[in-house]
């Protein structure tokens, strides 16, 4: 049974780092940098306590938001996606992610406390 | 003109009449004068007045003329204070006269009274009116010899609404309360009783007799009546001690030697009932008296009993007034014992008095503590003192404590005060207080500060910077995998456009960061419009010119 998983994990992994374009395999990386940057946030919290709440909320939220505009762009700079964005070019998706940026730092900021 | 003149042969007449002239010449103007007032135009109060005159001067008068008047007055009218002019101007005219419609009118009025809880009836135009009512109603039906339609409560209220007040704001009030209190008490048909107890209601072995007085309500004094106690029984027991006995007349008061009959101390409830006059209103009254008696104290017995009773107890006798010579020891092991009986001096029947008090006086400290002697089922009194149970109320001070026995009743005629011994009272010396305060109960009490809400309970620093070591340490992570993927900056192009761009783009990043330390949202939004429009616009130039480059590549 491991077995099988682990030939499925490891044939995964060559395929990724085969057919993945360089550009996406940056933006994963970056994900990979919030993802784990919020997992330790939550560590915290779950280990010495919530105080002060809303500062962990606002870190949590702003890792999450990130992660999730990050995707965004993932999904519309990727060539292969690129019939279902055809009015978005990758510098429009990119203007985008920094506009929702600006607009989440503010929030986030704001909460922090 | 017709106005004054009426009034000022009314009160002529009247002063005439009073100073008993047999007869006053009067001329036929005045005569014709006055019986022109009779008639319907006329109010009231001038017929009242022109019959008045008419009949003090001696003048005859129509007396039918003068009941149709009134009759039509009173219709026209029909105020309560032209209805009572109606009923003493009728109580002139002639017994022959048709006066039964005014007679009437009493009981209409009766009907008018406003009745006040049940004490005091009365019109709502006042008391005056209400007096005048009384003693024209009287003087009318003095006058037709029939009884007036007023029952026996309606009297008795009516008495307590006209004799309620002590001053009278006017002459004219007090002459209305003078002219009903002789009506009431000299009328043919009733006669309001008033009795009273001479001094307080109360009798004992040096005042035997219960005095009352018996009078009208002139407060002249009805030595015809028959004054006799129906029944007197006990308020507590409500066992009857006395049943027809009649009080004597003695001096204008009537008494009753109620000790004859051996009451025991206590509140008696009399009924009495007065006799004599078929016309007495009111006459059975009841009457709490008190009877009061002497105290004795018997057989005061104080020992020391051992808790243990390993030892007999000691008993000292001790006789009122006197103090017992030595003075009685108790400590934790023993119990300080008082035992005592009260008794009626004169019978020799027990007593349970309200307050017996066992007061306990520490002379050198002024400490007092007072306790209460409770009586056992046989009426003898107990008190007990265990110094350990009791240290609390002693605060354990030991010493020398002057013991008082306190006897007080409502119906003792001697209270008592008595020093009766002397007792040493050790308690357990660690407790006893340094100093001896004195216990003020109304002094500042202290004072409670107010204790800020604390904040919460933080995490030492040494965890918290590690959490934030940690928290930033994925970003190394991301340089290391950003440099073995190849990342780079070689397309980076030195336009104008490109290094605004990132110099605003720097600008926000550096914006939020002083928008955390320092600003509010408001002056964030200011410069955040300024820094991103630029921003913005740079960026979209960049962009733009990064798009042409790519189609031309492709």
């Amino acid at each position: 049974m491991s077995n099988s998983v682990f030939s499925v994990i490891s044939r995964f992994v060559e395929e990724y780092r085969s057919s993945t374009p360089n550009k996406l395999k940056v933006i994963d990386a970056y994900l990979l940098y919030i993802l784990l940057t919020g997992v330790f946030q939550f560590l915290y919290c779950v280990l010495v306590g919530t105080f002060p709440f809303n500062s962990f909320l606002s870190g949590f939220i702003s890792c999450v938001g990130s992660f999730i505009l990050a995707v965004c762009l993932r999904i519309q700079i990727n060539p292969q996606n690129k019939r279902d964005f055809l009015t978005v070019s990758p510098e429009r998706a990119f203007a985008d992610f920094l506009f929702a940026h600006t607009v989440l730092h503010l929030v986030v900021v704001n909460f922090v406390g | 003109g017709k106005n004054c003149s009426c009034a000022w042969l009314f009160w002529w007449s009247v002063l005439c009449s009073a100073s008993q002239k047999a007869t006053i010449p009067v001329s036929n103007d005045t005569r014709d004068l006055l019986l022109a007032t009779v008639s319907e135009d006329s109010t009231a109060s001038q017929i009242h007045q022109s019959v008045s005159a008419l009949s003090a001067l001696g003048l005859p008068l129509a007396s039918q003329e003068v009941v149709s008047a009134l009759k039509a007055r009173i219709s026209k009218e029909d105020n309560v204070l032209a209805i009572i002019l109606a009923l003493l101007t009728a109580s002139r005219l002639s017994q022959q006269a048709e006066l039964g419609d005014i007679l009437e009118e009493i009981e209409d009025l009766a009907a008018r009274l406003d009745d006040l809880g049940g004490v005091y009836l009365q019109f709502e135009e006042g008391l005056e009116a209400t007096a005048l009512f009384v003693s024209a109603a009287y003087s009318l039906s003095d006058h037709v010899d029939m009884e007036p339609p007023l029952k026996e409560d309606q009297v008795i209220q009516l008495v307590n609404s006209i004799f309620s007040k002590k001053s009278w704001d006017s002459l004219s009030e007090a002459f209305s309360v003078a002219s009903a209190a002789a009506s009431l008490s000299n009328n043919h048909f009733h006669v309001p009783v008033i009795v009273s107890a001479q001094g307080p209601a109360a009798v004992s072995h040096s005042h035997p007799f219960l005095r009352l007085q018996v009078t009208d309500v002139l407060c002249q004094p009805l030595s015809s009546a028959s004054v006799l106690a129906e029944s007197a029984s006990a308020v507590s027991s409500k066992s009857a001690v006395l049943s027809q006995a009649l009080f004597t007349l003695r001096d204008g008061v009537f008494e009753l030697n109620f000790m004859a009959s051996q009451p025991a101390s206590g509140y008696y409830q009399f009924s009495v009932a007065i006799a004599g006059d078929s016309r007495f209103v009111a006459n059975h009254v009841e009457l709490k008296v008190k009877v009061s008696t002497r105290v004795a104290i018997n057989n005061m017995d104080l020992s020391v009993v051992d808790k243990d009773q390993s030892i007999g107890p000691k008993t000292t006798r001790v006789e009122y007034p006197t103090k017992a010579k030595a003075s009685f020891m108790a400590d934790g092991h023993q119990n300080f014992a008082m035992t005592f009986q009260l008794v009626d001096e004169t019978t020799g029947v027990e007593l349970t008095p309200h307050q017996t008090f066992v007061r306990l006086h520490n002379q050198k400290t002024g400490q007092e503590v007072v306790f209460v002697a409770e009586p056992d089922s046989k009426n003898l009194y107990k008190f007990e003192l265990d110094t350990a149970e009791r240290k609390t109320e002693f605060d354990s001070i030991s010493g020398t404590y002057a013991l008082y026995l306190m006897v007080g009743d409502a119906t003792l005629e001697n209270p008592i005060l008595w020093n009766v011994a002397d007792v040493v009272l050790k308690f357990l010396d660690e407790e006893a207080p340094g100093t001896i305060q004195a216990k003020t109960l109304y002094v500042p009490k202290p004072e409670i500060p107010h204790l800020f809400r604390e904040p919460e309970k933080k995490p030492p620093t040494a965890v918290s910077n590690t959490f934030t070591a940690l928290v930033l340490s994925p970003f190394l992570l991301l340089l290391i995998l950003w440099f073995k993927l190849g990342a780079n900056i070689s397309n980076f192009t030195l336009s104008p456009s490109t290094i605004l761009f990132h110099i605003g783009h720097a600008a926000t990043l550096g914006l939020m960061y002083v928008y955390w330390t320092h600003l509010n949202m408001f002056q964030t939004l200011k410069y955040l419009a300024i820094i991103g429009s630029l921003t913005f616009l740079a960026g979209n130039r960049m962009l733009a010119q990064k798009a042409v480059k790519r189609y031309k590549k492709i």
